[in-house]
């Protein structure tokens, strides 16, 4: 069959159709349209959003808001940081919690507020600042990360310091900025699943710094220049970020022959 | 102008993440957007096993129930368990919505008239497989532009 096209509308029941239009009207900040323009199961309430969406209010006797045994029912109004700021405000006036309860869990620049409506149906409010998709540097000089002969083929180094991994491929090195590429959530590495995830969003990346196939699709993870000085000492700057479209064997730093091993050989031979 | 943009998506649960991903993706043409905390130190740290499905401006985060759900009659197509989702296609495409329904099984109550006033056309009514209601709109006000909706890859 044919794809829907987009999303329509809400239909939300409520036991006191005054009373709920007047919080999605004052507090949400939605335009009411109008009574009764939609068939339903009682008396309708029709308000807008800014984009072709709709919300239906409609009143019933009875409002079950959460479903028995459910979690995490929630319907998310996307607002702009300016909305959300205006937003936030009203809310405060009318005495509403703006508090964050799962601020651990976003993005930075990622704004977020709960809020349920007198029947007790739940929403998230949420917007988010620029910073949420800004390239991210730290600008705190190169960083010694060891000598090339630390790091065994294949391993993930994270360095607190700069937010940066360093990965050691068979070809090479490469620095991989942990600020994800969806919105700047920090990633952590997971050795058991050999990838990179973001706790905020569910990004997953492979030690290239690419989006797993069937995960969430985002580009390449942000690389940080390497160097390796003649003693074989890896060196990464933070301070700067590079910017891909997909992975590149020449975005390899690759060692010299000049490893310990090497200058232990070479130690030998002289002996 | 309102003061929200958009319903960027909503959290529901399910009995059966396959099952809902074969009937969002399969009947109603969703993309499987990710996975999210299939990571037991996740789950333990409160995070909701789901899958996100992308339907267009809209996404369905869908997870897991922690406990059976109680389900509406068999025989209830129409409903809401508290809210239903109203999903649009172009009106020349709607009877074809209505023939991937049937070919698909679903069954479905329908097509419902709308006030000529308003902005809606017809309805068709059905459920997920977990009893989450849903429904179908052609809209009297498809040619209309309104603010475009924002990048749903932020959220």
């Amino acid at each position: 069959m044919a794809s829907v096209d987009g999303f329509s509308h809400l239909v939300v029941h409520v036991t006191d159709l005054n009373r709920s239009e007047a919080f999605y009207r004052d507090i949400i900040g939605l335009d009411v349209i109008g009574r009764d323009l939609v068939t339903d199961d009682g008396p309708n309430s029709l308000l807008a959003l800014n984009t072709r969406q709709r919300l239906v209010l409609v009143e019933v006797p009875e409002v079950t808001a959460i479903r028995p045994n459910s979690s995490t029912i929630h319907h998310a109004w996307l607002l702009t940081i300016d909305e959300f700021q205006r937003t936030r405000e009203r809310m405060k006036k009318a005495g509403y919690d703006v508090d964050d309860s799962r601020a651990q869990f976003r993005a930075m620049g990622e704004n977020s507020m709960d809020i349920f409506d007198p029947d007790g149906h739940r929403y998230q409010i949420q917007a988010y600042a620029p910073e949420a998709t800004q390239v991210i540097t730290e600008d705190i000089g190169p960083i010694a990360c060891g000598h090339v002969d630390d790091f065994a083929v294949g391993s993930v180094k994270t360095f607190v310091k700069g937010k940066f991994c360093l990965v050691r491929l068979p070809d090479g090195f490469l620095a991989l900025s942990r600020w994800c590429t969806h919105l700047n959530g920090l990633l952590s590495w997971k050795q058991e699943h050999w990838e990179f995830y973001c706790p905020m969003h569910g990004a997953r990346f492979d030690r290239r710094g690419i989006a797993r196939p069937k995960g969430r699709p985002c580009p390449p993870l942000r690389l940080h220049p390497v160097s390796i000085d003649d003693a074989g000492v890896v060196t990464v700057d933070p301070g700067t970020a590079i910017t891909r479209s997909d992975f590149d064997p020449s975005q390899l730093t690759v060692p010299a022959a000049t490893t310990r091993e090497a200058e232990t050989a070479q130690a030998g031979k002289g002996a | 102008m309102a003061e929200a943009e958009t319903l960027s998506h909503s959290g529901i649960c399910v009995h059966d993440l396959k099952e809902a991903e074969d009937f969002y993706c399969g009947v109603l043409g969703a993309r499987l957007q990710g996975a999210v905390n299939f990571f037991t130190e996740d789950t333990l740290n409160g995070r909701s096993v789901h899958q996100a499905y992308a339907l267009g401006d809209f996404l369905f985060a869908v997870a897991l129930a922690p406990d059976f759900m109680p389900m509406p009659p068999d025989e209830q197509l129409k409903g809401a368990m508290g809210i239903r989702h109203a999903f649009t296609v172009e009106k020349a495409a709607f009877n074809q919505v209505i023939a991937g329904l049937k070919g698909k099984g679903v069954p479905f109550e329908g097509p419902v008239d709308h006030p000529e006033a308003g902005p809606f056309g017809q309805s068709v009514y059905f459920k997920d497989p977990s009893g989450n209601f849903l429904e179908i709109v052609w809209r009297r006000d498809e040619d209309v532009v309104y603010a475009a909706p924002p990048d749903l890859d932020v959220g």
